[in-house]
C-alpha cells in the first residue's frame, strides 16, 4: 500500500514512511544545524536502499532542507554569511585534501582502524565535553535570552589571543559578534573538511562544536551558519555523485524533501524557543548517541560476515 | 477343440507381444516423457511502473505422474564485490578484506514440493550446486564461507531463497499430472533478463527440463528517471539540485506567509 518504485535504488519504499523520515531528519537539521546524514543513511539502508544511493540521495535531500532552514534562520538574523563563506571555502579545500590523505593512509595500511578509533574518540570527546559544559550552564540557570546570547565562554588564554590578533586579515564578523582574522575560519574549515572526508560524514557534527568552542560564536548563529554552509557542500556532493556515480535517486530525494523542508521550518521555530544551553545539551546527547551506536557496531560480532562493497 | 487351442495359442501370442511392447515402452519412457514436461508462465514480461511494489507470477505445467518438479528462478550474472568483516586490533569488527564472487546471479530462488525424494544438490539445484559453479577472487579466500554469508545477505534482501512446499500437484491423468506454483517477484528484483527453469526428477535423476525466459523492465516514470540519470548525468544532477533548492524556497515562503514571524 502507498508504495513507490525507486528506479536508481532498485527497490520500492513506503511513501508515508519516507515522508515521515524526511520530516524527522529535517526537524533535527532545523534545530541543530546538522545535515542528519548520520541518521538518514543507516535508516535508508535498513529499508533496503543500497548505501551509496542512500548517501547520495540524502545529500540531494539536505539541499532542500538546508535551503528551507537557512531561509528561516536568515529571517531570525542567525546566519553569518561572511563566516559561512570562509568556512565553506576552507571546507571544500579540506575535503579535496582529505581524499588525498585517505589514499596516503590506506597505502600505509591499517587506515580504517585509525579512522574508526579517531572518529569514536572524537565524537565521544566532543559530545562529552559539550554535555558537561552545557549541564554546568543549565545548573547555573542563567536566563540568557536566546537572540543576543553572546559567546558562550569568556576570554581564552591571553597568549593565544595576542597571537590570534596579530594574524593578518582581521575582520569584524557582525552576526557572530567577534573580530578575528579571516584565516581562522578558513583554517578550521580546512580542518573540518579533511576530517569529514576521512570519516565519510557531512561534517556538521564537527563543524558545530568548532564554531561554538573554537570560534566562540553564539549557539543560534552557529545553527544558522552551519545550515548555510551545509547547503553549498551538499549541492556540490549531489552534482558530483549524480554525474560520476549515478547514485542520486531523484524520486527518493523528492519524497524525503517534501518531509524535510517542512521539518526544517518547524525545527527552526523550535530552536528559537530553546536556550543556548538546552540546544547544546540536546545536540551533545545526539552526538553521544551516535558515538555509542558506532562503538556498538565495532564491538559486537556481526550477524553477517560480508557486506556489499561501497557501504561504510 | 483344435479351434479352441488355436485361439488360446493366438491369445498367448497376443499377450506376449503386448507385454513386449509394454516392456519396450517402459524402457523408453524417460526419453519420451521428457518431451512431455512443460512449463508455462502467466506472463513473460513484468513492467515496473511508478507505484510498483513487487508482484507475483503464476507458473504451471504438466509432468509425468510419478515425477517430482523443481522450479528455479535465476537472474543476471555478475561479479559481486564484497568486503569480509574481520577483527582489527584484536577487538574491533570492521570491513577488512576485499573478495569477489565471479559470475554470481543477482537473483536465485528455488521452489520445491513439500516432499522431495532426493537432495537438491544431486539434481544440480540449490546453493551447493550454485557455489560449485562460482569462482572466488582471490582464490585463497574461503569460498564456502564467503558464499554462505553472501546468501544470508541476499536472503535478507529477499532475492535468494529456497521455498519448500511451494509447488502443488493436480490429480494424475493418463500418466501425467499438472503442477503449479506462485513465483514471488520482490521489488528488489531489478529490471533485467531472468530464466525460469523447471525440472522433473524421479529417483534422484533428472528426467525432463523446460525453460521460460522472464523479462522485468522499467516503464513510464521510472524508465524516464533512470534514463535521465544514466544518459544525461550532469544535467540530471543539476536538475535534482535546482528542484531541491526550489522546494526549500517554496516551503520557506509558505511558512513565512502562513505562520508569520514565528
Amino acid at each position: 500500500m502507498f508504495h513507490m518504485y525507486l528506479p536508481i535504488a532498485g527497490n520500492s519504499v513506503n511513501i508515508i514512511l519516507i515522508l515521515g523520515l524526511g520530516g524527522f531528519v529535517g526537524l533535527l537539521s532545523g534545530i541543530f544545524g546538522v545535515g542528519g546524514g548520520f541518521l538518514m543513511t543507516p535508516l535508508l539502508m535498513m529499508f533496503g536502499i543500497p548505501p551509496t544511493v542512500a548517501a547520495a540521495s540524502d545529500s540531494n535531500q539536505i539541499v532542500g532542507a538546508s535551503t528551507s532552514g537557512t531561509l528561516a534562520h536568515m529571517r531570525l538574523g542567525n546566519v553569518d554569511i561572511p563566516m559561512g563563506v570562509m568556512l565553506l571555502i576552507g571546507g571544500i579545500a579540506g575535503g579535496t585534501l582529505g581524499v588525498q590523505v585517505i589514499k596516503l593512509l590506506r597505502a600505509m595500511g591499517n587506515a580504517d582502524f585509525l579512522i574508526a578509533i579517531t572518529y569514536v574518540i572524537m565524537l565521544g570527546g566532543v559530545g562529552g565535553y559539550m554535555f558537561w559544559e552545557s549541564l554546568q550552564g543549565l545548573k547555573k540557570g542563567e536566563p540568557e535570552p536566546v537572540a543576543d546570547s553572546g559567546p558562550a565562554e569568556p576570554v581564552p588564554a591571553e597568549k593565544k589571543e595576542s597571537f590570534l590578533q596579530r594574524l593578518p586579515f582581521q575582520y569584524r564578523f557582525e552576526k557572530s559578534g567577534c573580530e578575528i582574522s579571516m584565516l581562522l575560519p578558513l583554517g578550521f574549515g580546512i580542518l573540518v573538511g579533511i576530517l569529514a572526508a576521512i570519516m565519510g560524514v557531512g561534517g556538521g557534527f564537527i563543524m558545530v562544536p568548532v564554531m561554538v568552542y573554537l570560534l566562540r560564536m553564539p549557539m543560534h548563529v552557529v545553527v544558522g551558519t552551519s545550515l548555510f554552509q551545509i547547503l553549498f557542500t551538499c549541492v556540490n556532493v549531489t552534482i558530483m555523485q549524480a554525474w560520476s556515480n549515478h547514485t542520486v535517486d531523484f524520486i527518493l530525494a523528492v519524497l524525503l524533501l517534501l518531509g524535510s523542508t517542512i521539518g526544517a521550518q518547524v525545527g527552526t521555530a523550535v530552536s528559537k524557543r530553546l536556550k543556548a544551553d538546552q540546544l547544546k545539551i540536546m545536540l551533545a546527547s545526539l552526538v553521544l548517541l551516535v558515538c555509542a551506536k558506532m562503538l556498538a557496531g565495532l564491538l559486537m560480532t556481526p550477524t553477517i560476515m560480508v557486506a556489499l562493497k561501497g557501504g561504510h | 477343440m483344435k479351434q479352441i487351442e488355436k485361439k488360446t495359442g493366438l491369445l498367448w501370442l497376443e499377450i506376449t507381444a503386448a507385454a513386449f511392447i509394454l516392456l519396450i515402452g517402459t524402457l523408453l519412457a524417460p526419453a519420451s516423457q521428457a518431451e512431455e514436461m512443460n512449463l508455462k508462465l502467466a506472463s513473460d514480461t513484468i513492467n515496473i511502473t511508478t507505484f510498483y511494489n513487487g508482484t507475483t507470477l503464476t507458473a504451471s505445467g504438466t509432468v509425468p505422474a510419478d515425477a517430482d518438479v523443481l522450479v528455479e528462478v535465476s537472474g543476471p550474472k555478475k561479479n559481486v564485490a564484497l568486503k569480509v568483516k574481520g577483527k582489527v586490533g584484536g577487538f574491533l569488527w570492521m570491513n577488512k578484506t576485499d573478495v569477489e564472487l565471479e559470475n554470481t546471479p543477482a537473483v536465485y530462488m528455488v521452489y520445491t514440493p513439500e516432499k522431495l525424494q532426493t537432495g537438491l544438490d544431486k539434481l544440480g539445484v540449490g546453493y551447493q550446486a550454485l557455489v560449485d559453479n562460482i569462482a572466488i577472487e582471490p582464490e585463497s579466500a574461503d569460498k564456502g564461507f564467503v558464499f554462505a554469508e553472501y546468501v544470508k545477505l541476499m536472503e535478507k534482501a529477499g532475492v535468494y531463497g529456497v521455498n519448500k512446499g511451494a509447488i502443488t500437484y493436480g490429480p494424475a491423468d493418463k500418466g501425467m499430472k499438472t503442477y503449479s506454483l506462485t513465483l514471488v517477484i520482490p521489488p528488489k528484483m531489478n529490471a533485467g533478463d531472468y530464466m525460469v527453469r523447471a525440472l522433473a526428477c524421479r529417483q534422484g535423476t533428472v528426467i525432463g527440463r523446460a525453460n521460460q525466459a522472464l523479462q522485468i523492465r522499467l516503464t513510464g516514470l521510472p524508465k524516464f528517471i533512470a534514463r535521465l540519470a544514466f544518459d544525461h548525468s550532469l544535467l540530471f544532477g543539476i536538475m535534482a539540485v535546482v528542484i531541491a533548492v526550489a522546494a526549500g524556497l517554496i516551503i520557506g515562503m509558505l511558512f513565512k506567509g502562513g505562520g508569520g514571524a514565528h
